[in-house]
């Protein structure tokens, strides 16, 4: 009956898709306007080099962009990005400043079928009640997208590759990408946790009074999920400890023990206790008992723990994705999804070839988890994007050549005009062949460069001075911040200094903790100079959220641009914006660099130092008598660090003259600690780092989660962004709440704020409101001066001569192009001749 | 002859055995790889290592394992640098890169060792001998990374002799892929020329002074005679166990060459099954070292009964 229900619906969708068509259809001109398409002759190779080989690039699994590599050019979207040209036009905008997103293994854009969806089995989907867009499409399947030895790709396959993908039992890394967050396939959690209970920190979000009272005694969230109490549960805000490890730590020095034997002995198997009158009562006592742990009956809420069960056996019917004809495709989302975001997530795609991937399975012998190898190696792999691949050799090399089952060489439509050669079409994906290969150090691939055996070099430290004016050096925006973290955990530094092998008397780690003595250190530095010195590429940093980011991607519209961000910058640093003609010419005068005020908050440092008997000044002379040691958290030792290193003692000693602290600030570096750097900062076991979050270039605002999350935080062990409370004008209205509730509420969650639910989320408010709140949480975290920016990330490369960019401008959705819009000067065999007649066979760039 | 053989053989294996038991127990002893919490892939691991008995005595888990060796050949699952493939079948694509760079290296260096020994040690204390001996000095006081350096500059990128990095592929055998390998292959061979140059050369010297070598010139051998018929067999005693000891030697000196060279073999994968850290690959790659360590240590043993039928194998007395 059901199969009944969904033919027939699955036929009036494509009744109304067709009556849609033929009413909307009206006679196109032809793009290409009498231009012919140039036919290339010649091979094109185009060869890269890596430091680490991709050794698996099953779209299920991947994880990082070594291994996502070889995804980018045997696969396609379901839409893809284009420049704007004369082909794809924009109205208002110049060619090439601009882009434009068509559908590519989709045959058109998706329709919205809420209304239709929502009728289905009395809304299986769970589409709220008073929605009527943005949660159910159908996509078209473009019918000629075949895989790379022509087996026809269907609706089938996407059903049977998400069907895979959310399969409990494969404990695919990339599920998450289609259960939660912005794409959220409806019921896909219910399938991919089938059969499970999830015990979610709820990290302080649900208030007491928020919850409702069962008949059993026990309170229950809203949704109706039952609600604990961790006893012993490790929770985010607490960094992964339980509330157990910190009672059996510190006893009755901080906590009021006279219930908790009971309720320890209570907790069942995940440290956990029903929460009801009871158990809240005695759990409040333990915590908030003993002053010294410093919390109120309001901070119990903290450790509320949701159990969530997920029903056994659950049908993937009911998960949001079906086919509703062989070439047409219906989505059902748990969240609203639309517009750019909806067409910016089908821009990648989750499609496994079934043959292999049903043979490549394999259960762990043992054990009721499954693995697969599909996708690890040349025979495990089917292609259907613009090339396949034809070689792979585990660490050393993969080869990928023209796959010529692609519709997209014949369809007629992936051409684009050469800016250069306005009077000709040009196809996309010139290359014939891609061939990679590690080369694991810096002097190799600068060597083979040279020789003309790779089309790019990231320059060194060391190539600056000699290339960086060369007419093929590019520079490539990145959206990350690096910025200093200064340890503010005074346990840890306490700890630390109570060491037998830690000489009070000659170093102190304390003063590093006063507000004074880093925004000293902030203004010592010219963040410009400091990037000359170290890293030419780079500039400097003076807010948390870097200048690559769009917070309108349609329109390329960045947030440092914004009035808001700029303000932001100008209340940091100080800068008095009436004394400029333009809020633009307050920001260009920040230099971040003042080593006159600097000396004068050292002074102030100092005297607050002294004053809290962190360091002394037995001889009265007016200087410090320790030496204030920051410990570089350093996770590899390298030229680079050295470098850096010596130039921050440098420039502190300089501007240190004439102060308290004249040769006693010194930057030490750490024992390299690889990838436990982050934890040793985290925990204060490390006292500085030049740290950075990256992102998505298009969305600034889930950069606040970096800030604001206590399980993201690099300070939170010292910054409780749950308690820290921040208001902001919405509307005219003022209203206040937690910083991690800002962030969350920008985010998409709804927050209540005085009694009220509030959802800034994209789409929910205008884009200004979002923008405001989100200068507010970058302003409110700058003036922790826990995170001192100093440089704006950035790379600079040089091209081959062998090729050119189709558009020399950087654009942060199309980068410049890409392997689609390469062009060749000469193909391999001109190649060979032109390297061969250089001097020595050394290209001159 | 016969039995010592096989006593030999049964020796090893049990040392084999002692050798894999400690490194294993060793290794198990470290602790396991904290697992990103929240990562679907920790429940595979967590699963994987429970089946390998990771929370079962050692011996057990010992047991367990030798059990997967010797039944399956499956000495586990990597979960780290090739997850959720067997460990066996990346080192088993990656074995033959090593051993024929390493192969060409001896075949090179070896002959090339001992004649210059020879040379030198027949013109002793001429300006060739100190020449050579010189050489010799700096050659082995040098690290072979610095010469891969060296050779990578001056012969691939200035003189364009040869490719800057070894290709890709798995035809060994061609022509365009033995060239690749010269630099490596040179690299390598460098300090081992120069460590048989000056054993041959001290050992050759010393023997070309016995009284033996006296008599069979009296008897009338001519110089060149009496050297490879007598000085030469002699030396051999001396020389022949340093080429397996060698052997070992290259096999560790590649580990830095094939990242330089960019050689797909076992060598840069140890390092990485070291620096990930994937236990079950490091495992398999030191038993294997160990092997090859054994393996030239009886042959070393074996070969001196034919080289000197004074040494007389398994005798009691």
């Amino acid at each position: 009956m059901k199969r009944i229900i969904k033919t027939l619906i699955s036929v009036s969708l494509v009744v109304a898709m067709a009556i849609t068509v033929v009413g909307c259809g009206k006679k196109t001109p032809d793009p290409l306007d009498g231009k012919d398409i140039v036919v290339y002759s010649g091979d094109y190779v185009y060869k890269d080099a890596v430091v680490q080989l991709s050794s698996n690039w099953n779209p299920h699994t991947y994880q990082t962009t070594d291994q996502s590599y070889p995804i980018d050019f045997i696969t396609s979207g379901l839409y893809s990005f284009y420049y704007n040209d004369e082909l794809h036009p924009i109205e208002g905008k110049k060619p090439y400043e601009g882009y434009v997103i068509l559908p590519e293994m989709a045959a058109s854009l998706p329709v919205d079928v809420t209304e239709q969806i929502k009728a289905l089995d009395n809304n299986k989907y769970g589409i709220p009640e008073d929605i009527t867009s943005g949660y159910a499409y159908t996509i078209d399947l473009n019918p000629d997208a075949v895989w790379e030895n022509g087996t026809p790709i269907t609706a089938e396959t996407y059903v049977y590759s998400m069907k895979q993908l959310l399969d409990p039992k494969m404990n695919n890394y990339r599920a998450s990408d289609y259960y939660q967050g912005t794409f959220t396939i409806a019921n896909g959690a219910k399938y991919f946790f089938q059969g499970t209970t999830n015990c979610a920190d709820t990290m302080g979000e649900i208030a007491f009074e928020d919850l409702v009272k069962g008949e059993d005694g026990n309170y229950y969230a809203k949704d109706g999920d039952p609600i604990y109490l961790a006893v012993d549960f490790a929770l985010d805000w607490l960094q992964g400890d339980t509330l157990k490890t910190y009672v059996d730590y510190y006893g009755d020095a901080s906590f009021s023990l006279k219930y908790w034997d009971e309720l320890a002995a209570a907790a069942d198997e995940d440290g956990l206790i029903p929460l009801n009158d009871d158990t809240y009562a005695k759990f409040s006592d333990v915590t908030t008992g003993n002053a010294n742990w410093g919390e109120t009956v309001a901070d119990v809420c903290n450790y509320f723990v949701k159990k969530t069960v997920y029903e056994d056996n659950y049908s993937f019917d009911n998960v949001g994705i079906f086919a509703s004809d062989t070439y047409q495709i219906t989505l059902v989302f748990g969240k609203s999804l639309a517009g750019f975001n909806l067409l910016y997530n089908l821009s990648g795609n989750w499609i496994v070839y079934q043959p292999y991937y049903d043979e490549l399975k394999t259960q762990i012998e043992g054990t009721d988890a499954w693995t697969t190898t599909y996708a690890t190696s040349l025979k495990t792999t089917m292609s259907y994007g613009p090339y396949k691949m034809t070689a792979f050799q585990a660490d050393k090399a993969m080869t990928f050549e023209r796959n010529e089952t692609w519709y997209g060489y014949k369809d007629g439509k992936h051409v684009f005009v050469d800016p250069e050669d306005p009077e000709h079409v040009y196809p996309m994906y010139q290359t014939t062949k891609i061939e990679t290969q590690v080369v694991a150090e810096p002097a190799d691939r600068k060597l083979m460069f040279l020789k003309g055996q790779l089309m790019g070099y990231g320059l060194q430290a060391e190539d600056f001075d000699e290339y960086r004016s060369s007419d093929y050096c590019y520079v490539t925006p990145s959206e990350t911040i690096f910025f200093f973290i200064f340890n503010g955990y005074m346990d840890a530094i306490k700890n630390r200094e109570a060491n037998e092998s830690f000489d009070q008397s000659k170093y102190d780690l304390e003063t590093m903790t006063l507000t004074s003595f880093r925004k000293a250190v902030a203004v010592t530095y010219d963040k410009e100079a400091l990037c000359s010195a170290v890293s030419p590429s780079r500039s400097g940093g003076y807010g948390l959220i870097g200048n690559s980011y769009l917070y309108d991607p349609e329109t390329g519209s960045r947030y440092r641009d914004t009035e808001q961000a700029k303000k932001v910058l100008c209340d940091f640093y100080s800068v008095d914006v009436s004394k400029y003609d333009s809020l633009d010419d307050a920001v260009a005068s920040i230099t971040g660099y003042d080593p006159v005020v600097a000396k004068e908050l050292y002074k102030q440092a100092f005297d607050e130092a002294l004053a809290a008997g962190y360091i002394t000044d037995n001889d009265k002379d007016g200087k410090c008598d320790q030496i204030i040691s920051i410990e570089y958290a350093s996770s590899a030792h390298s030229a680079f660090m050295e470098k850096t290193l010596n130039y921050l003692n440098e420039k502190m000693a300089e501007v240190l003259v004439g102060t308290p602290f004249e040769g006693k600030i010194q930057f030490a570096e750490s024992a390299p600690l690889g990838d436990a750097w982050s934890d040793n900062i985290r925990n204060g076991l490390s006292d500085t780092v030049l740290g950075g979050w990256s992102g998505s270039a298009l969305d600034p605002f889930s950069v606040t989660d970096c800030y604001a999350n206590p399980s993201r935080q690099y300070d939170a062990k010292w910054f409780d962004s749950t308690k820290t409370q921040l208001t902001i004008t919405i509307d005219g209205k003022e209203l206040t709440t937690s910083l991690k509730n800002w962030s969350d509420a920008l985010n998409g969650d709804t927050v209540t704020i005085d009694g009220k639910d509030y959802n800034f989320g994209d789409g929910m408010v205008d884009v200004n409101t979002r923008l405001d709140i989100l200068a507010a949480i970058e302003g409110a975290v700058l003036q922790t001066y826990d995170y001192i920016p100093m440089l704006q990330d950035a790379g600079m490369s040089l091209l081959s001569q062998q090729v050119y960019y189709v558009i020399e401008d950087y654009n942060p959705v199309m980068g410049r192009g890409g392997i689609t819009y390469l062009r060749y000067n000469y193909d391999e065999a001109a190649w060979a001749e032109y390297v061969a007649s250089q001097e020595d066979g050394k290209l001159s760039y | 002859m016969t039995k010592y053989i096989l006593q030999r053989i049964l020796l090893m294996l049990m040392t084999l055995l002692i050798i894999t038991c400690m490194c294993f127990i060793l290794i198990r002893m470290l602790p396991l790889p904290e697992l990103p919490i929240g990562d679907p892939r920790s429940v595979v691991i967590e699963k994987q290592r429970e089946a390998f008995g990771y929370n079962k005595p050692y011996l057990v888990q010992f047991g367990i394992f030798l059990k997967n060796v010797f039944t399956k050949f499956n000495w586990g699952i990597s979960d780290k640098l090739y997850f959720g493939q067997n460990v066996a079948d990346i080192f088993v694509q990656k074995l033959p890169a090593t051993i024929i760079v390493n192969l060409y290296s001896i075949i090179l260096s070896i002959p090339l060792g001992i004649m210059l020994g020879i040379f030198a040690a027949l013109k002793k204390n001429t300006w060739i001998d100190h020449t050579i001996s010189t050489l010799t000095m700096v050659v082995i006081s040098v690290p072979s990374f610095v010469y891969a350096f060296l050779i990578q500059y001056i012969l691939c990128f200035k003189l364009g002799w040869f490719p800057l990095l070894m290709n890709s592929g798995t035809n060994y055998f061609s022509w365009d892929m033995f060239l690749s390998m010269v630099p490596a292959v040179l690299s390598l061979s460098f300090g081992v020329i120069a460590g048989f140059t000056r054993t041959t050369r001290a050992e050759l010297t010393e023997v070309l002074t016995s009284e033996f070598m006296l008599l069979a010139r009296t008897k009338g051998l001519t110089r060149r005679q009496a050297t490879i018929r007598h000085a030469l067999k002699n030396c051999m005693v001396v020389i022949l166990p340093s080429i397996f000891g060698e052997f070992i030697g290259i096999m560790g000196g590649s580990l830095i060459i094939e990242r330089i060279f960019s050689i797909p073999g076992v060598g840069a994968l140890y390092l990485n099954s070291i620096n990930a850290p994937d236990y079950n690959m490091f495992l398999l790659i030191t038993v294997f070292y160990c092997v090859i360590g054994l393996l030239a240590s009886i042959i070393v043993d074996i070969s001196y009964g034919f080289i000197d039928p004074r040494i007389r194998m398994g005798s009691r007395k």
